[in-house]
């Protein structure tokens, strides 16, 4: 930043100096015409006093004079244009930031809008899979259930089936297996008696057939 | 020969056809001994055969002297003829009946069923109680497992009666 500084300083003033000479020479230029007409010979006088003139209007006071007004001048635009320049600086570093926010903010938002769009079809679709599966879920359970009150009833209806067609035998066994050694044929007597007394009629009839 | 079968009394000490061959044993013995003794000089009589107690209450219930020929030859065809044709109904047992047990059971079955059947036992220790009869033709199960099974109902109700309720 310094060194753009002093380049236009210096530059400014070797522009200005050089205005300066072009502005005399331009005034010694339009004398000479008017003379001009005076004649070939006194051309050359004219010029070497213009030449003198120069000289003493140009002399070292005076050009270092111009240098310092020049460059008292140059400093003056040069701070005022460095002012400026900050200020247009600042003003376009303020601006430059706003707007830095700005796009920085829009961007931001618009990827989380996206992002959160993006979170928002996921959880949808994590939410649908669930409600699927949970669905399906539901429907084999019920399947499965179904099916299983089917087996349980149907195992239970064939255990009470079998239970009840051999429950003679399972009684009998049980009879026989707790009780079998102490039953005494005295003490079924009662019964023997009594159940040959139900069959009597179908006794008699099969020995009368056999006789 | 049938109406000699119908007229003889037969006491309820015989059970079974057992009984009877052991009974024409005894008869075959008093004739060998009668013939023997005929035959024979005294002083040489062979020993009188001893005659079971079924014998003597047959002869004593059918009023017949067993030392009358006629008598014992009649009640000899009759035996064998019983031995033949009478009825006999096989009954099994959960164990062995004991002979009072046979005895009660033979005397309601000639008061109840036929006056001259024939008992023939059997053990089936599968039927817990009760008995298996068999006639002729026909097979009748008084065990306590057939009782069961007419009362399945009964025992049915009592399972459900004790079944916990589901509430």
């Amino acid at each position: 930043m310094q060194l753009q500084s002093y380049l236009l300083i210096i530059g400014m003033i070797g522009v200005g100096f050089g205005v300066a000479i072009a502005l005399v020479l331009a005034s010694e230029k339009k004398k000479a015409k008017t003379k001009q007409s005076s004649g070939a010979t006194a051309h050359h006088t004219q010029a070497e006093a213009i030449d003198t003139n120069i000289n003493k209007i140009f002399n070292d006071e005076f050009r270092e004079e111009l240098r310092n007004r020049g460059r008292l001048h140059f400093e003056k635009i040069i701070g005022e244009n460095a002012m400026f320049l900050q200020q247009d600086l600042q003003l376009t570093t303020s601006q430059l930031n706003d707007y830095m926010k700005q796009e920085i903010t829009k961007t931001l938002k618009e990827e989380f809008t996206k992002y959160e769009q993006s979170i928002n079809d996921a959880k949808q679709l994590a939410i649908d899979s669930i409600a699927k599966t949970q669905k399906a879920i539901e429907e084999q359970r019920e399947i499965l259930g179904k099916q299983l009150d089917e087996q349980v009833a149907s195992e239970k209806e064939r255990v009470l089936s079998r239970f009840e067609k051999n429950m003679a035998d399972i009684v009998n066994h049980y009879v026989l297996a707790a009780i079998g050694n102490q039953i005494d044929l005295n003490d079924q007597l009662e019964f023997i008696l009594g159940e040959l007394e139900a069959n009597k009629k179908d006794i008699i009839e099969d020995i009368k057939n056999g006789a | 020969m049938a109406h000699e079968i119908l007229k003889l009394k037969i006491t309820n000490e015989i059970i079974s056809k057992i009984d009877l061959g052991r009974l024409r044993r005894e008869l075959s013995a008093i004739d060998d001994f009668i013939i023997q003794s005929r035959v024979r000089k005294a002083g040489q009589q062979p020993t009188l055969p001893r005659t079971s107690l079924n014998l003597e209450e047959l002869a004593k219930s059918n009023k017949l002297n067993l030392l009358v020929d006629d008598d014992r030859k009649n009640l000899g065809l009759t035996l064998t003829e019983l031995y033949s044709h009478a009825p006999v109904m096989r009954m099994s047992f959960a164990s062995e009946p004991s002979p009072v047990f046979l005895k009660k059971i033979i005397t309601w079955l000639r008061a109840e069923i036929h006056p001259h059947v024939l008992l023939q036992t059997g053990l089936q220790p599968g039927i817990a109680a009760g008995c298996v009869v068999q006639s002729n033709s026909k097979y009748f199960d008084l065990s306590l497992r057939k009782h069961f099974e007419k009362n399945r109902g009964l025992l049915t109700g009592g399972i459900t009666m004790k079944e916990p309720s589901n509430g």
